[in-house]
């Protein structure tokens, strides 16, 4: 799905990713990719710490990924419009960048 | 023609002409394409003759392979274990399993045998191609990504609930209990029911508490009752004095 090369996210600068989708909608398809894939072992494995929690809604409400970084930042993903490619590209981007900077 | 034999004559070097022809005039009918007066080549576009779009005809293109696709034995197969497990099962329960080592996985599904709940594993097409022909239409969008079914006889849905607390990686989707759809919060408020015997107890109770206090009321000392009863005359009659002074 994800063709970058490095394919296991690097989760060190993440601190809780929450997942909220309704399981009996339409456009739910690339929000449960993206949960799959980020909650896959070896992307977990990466930072032991992070929480990645999957709340299962029933309220006929948008798919959306709320990430919390370590210094505070929130990304929200509104994934009802999105592919799970370009929702994960968007995320390793802005997780690599945070992470560099803490590493430098 | 005239006119442009005359504009040769009087040519010599460096000098213009006094008159020089704008138009000339061709005839209608000639050997080049006259070109047309602006008003009727408007009119001519505008009220040109644009044909119907008319399809190919019948025989050109190859008909388009309509994808029905047979089922193979193995998907028979599998279709016919499914059919089995709907029939037997009381409770299935869709999860969606994002990872799991195979020990974890060992674990899992051992404290889940332990209440009897089997989980079984189908390819997504298969379950969602048997669903749509089936009652359980409904449950078909569940079906995406990496899904497991959690099967019993026997609706043990607090045991469920605590097995999956533990392991984090599995999100319950939603599940279908004697034949109904749930989702992840009707499971929820399924399992916190009392049983089915402490609500007959209930309602048994209710119905019958109307006739069960005449009886304590009837069992009571005599006097009392007696008491009661003169009670009531009194007021019987202090409202039928009333009524008369009124």
């Amino acid at each position: 799905m994800a063709a970058s090369r490095k394919a296991t996210v690097v989760l060190k600068a993440v601190k809780r990713i929450a997942v909220h989708f309704c399981p009996f909608e339409s456009n739910v398809r690339s929000t449960r990719e993206f949960l799959a894939m980020v909650g896959s072992e070896k992307v977990r494995a990466t930072n032991m710490n992070c929480e990645v929690v999957a709340v299962v809604k029933h309220d006929k409400s948008e798919p959306v990924v709320d990430v919390t970084y370590l210094d505070g930042e929130k990304l929200v993903l509104k994934g009802a419009n999105l592919t799970s490619s370009e929702m994960l590209s968007a995320f390793q981007s802005r997780c690599t960048a945070k992470d560099p900077q803490a590493q430098k | 023609m005239a006119a442009t034999l005359c504009v040769k004559f009087l040519l010599k070097p460096g000098w213009l002409p006094f008159t020089q022809t704008v138009r000339h005039g061709s005839k209608a009918v000639t050997r080049h394409r006259r070109p047309m007066h602006i008003h009727k080549q408007k009119l001519l576009a505008v009220t040109k003759y644009i044909p119907p779009p008319r399809g190919p005809p019948p025989g050109a293109y190859p008909t388009q392979v309509k994808r029905v696709q047979e089922d193979n034995p193995l998907m028979l197969l599998m279709k016919r274990d499914l059919k089995k497990v709907f029939e037997d099962c009381k409770m299935v329960a869709v999860v969606q399993n994002n990872a799991c080592n195979s020990e974890d996985m060992l674990m899992l599904k051992h404290r889940l045998y332990k209440h009897g709940i089997t989980v079984k594993l189908f390819p997504n097409q298969v379950t969602r191609s048997f669903l749509r022909d089936s009652v359980y239409c409904n449950m078909a969008p569940l079906f995406i990504g990496p899904t497991l079914l959690f099967v019993s006889k026997e609706p043990k849905v607090k045991e469920m609930l605590k097995t999956l607390r533990a392991s984090p990686q599995m999100t319950l989707l939603g599940a279908s209990i004697d034949n109904t759809l749930l989702s992840a919060q009707g499971v929820v408020s399924y399992s916190k029911l009392p049983s089915v015997t402490v609500v007959q107890g209930e309602l048994v109770s209710g119905l019958t508490m109307l006739t069960s206090n005449t009886a304590s009321m009837l069992q009571r000392h005599p006097t009392h009752l007696s008491a009661l009863l003169q009670q009531y005359v009194k007021q019987q009659s202090s409202s039928n004095s009333a009524e008369e002074a009124t």
